[in-house]
């Protein structure tokens, strides 16, 4: 298996927010944190284009490099998770994330923070699987169970995919043929410069 | 005597510019200190049997993908 990665097809989503949603119930996350959340550009012009956002399981993570605890660990399918036992809530993280993944609750008066929550890919925590305190500090254990996370599998356009790089990859490159459109990774000729287009990137052939 | 410090010389710019070329790990450089965490495919469901684990998720995975759920449209 390769790495478990989230893609988000800007061309298919509608804003729904059914993936937002599927997250907050599937692992009761509390009032004032989201895991996932919809992120609208030129909204109400033409060319407005919505993705789903959540922690994006980074390869070389930045939370991890930072946090003064050593609470971050990575699993054997990429996926980046932590320890809230061990969690200080100082909130390192959340500056050093370029998503905004890391959330914290309020934990008291006076805003105090709580210890960090943010998306698990729905894989728990280090706790037995399946248990009580699994799902008390970290949420539901779907990958256990045999299924990917709640927010791609509610997905009604299919626009967030879920599951291993090579296979959402393909099913990507599938769609942007089949359509005969869309093909460009959005966001990356701004990030990257250069051409955006799927085909033209090294070794892409959509 | 001079022909050995040229050839340590070069040597070691060789080095230092081949260094470049290392390709760096992925590995973290600091190491976790929580608890260890159970593999998914540890429990009730799977029973340690990796394999059954990855065939389930892959099913799901390309259940993602309508164009193998719907049939292929005529052609024209």
């Amino acid at each position: 298996m390769a790495r478990m990665k989230f893609i988000c097809d800007a061309e298919r989503c509608i804003e729904c927010n059914g993936c937002v949603t599927a997250c907050k119930n599937e692992h009761e996350v509390p009032w004032g944190v989201n895991r996932r959340r919809l992120v609208t550009v030129k909204d109400g012009v033409p060319g407005e284009r919505s993705i789903s956002v959540a922690c994006m399981h980074c390869s070389d993570a930045p939370c991890m490099a930072v946090c003064p605890v050593d609470c971050f660990y990575k699993t054997d399918e990429g996926i980046v998770l932590h320890d809230k036992d061990l969690c200080i809530g100082c909130g390192y993280c959340f500056y050093a994330c370029p998503f905004g993944a890391p959330q914290f609750p309020q934990a008291g008066a006076f805003g105090l923070r709580g210890k960090m929550d943010k998306c698990t890919y729905c894989a728990g925590g280090p706790e037995e699987n399946a248990s009580a305190d699994e799902y008390r500090k970290y949420g539901r254990n779907r990958l256990a169970e045999g299924k990917l996370p709640a927010c791609a599998e509610m997905c009604s356009t299919k626009a967030l995919l879920a599951g291993d790089g090579e296979v959402i990859t393909k099913i990507y490159r599938t769609r942007v043929t089949t359509r005969g459109k869309g093909d460009e990774i959005w966001g990356w000729a701004m990030a990257y410069g250069g051409s955006a287009k799927l085909a033209d990137l090294p070794g892409g052939r959509a | 005597m001079k022909l050995t410090k040229t050839t340590m010389a070069a040597a070691l710019a060789a080095a230092a510019f081949l260094a470049g070329c290392t390709e760096l790990s992925q590995e973290p450089a600091r190491s976790y200190a929580g608890k260890e965490d159970a593999k998914p495919y540890a429990g009730d469901e799977f029973k340690g049997d990796k394999q059954k684990w990855e065939k389930a998720l892959a099913a799901r995975a390309d259940n993602q993908n309508e164009y193998l759920r719907t049939p292929q449209a005529p052609a024209k």
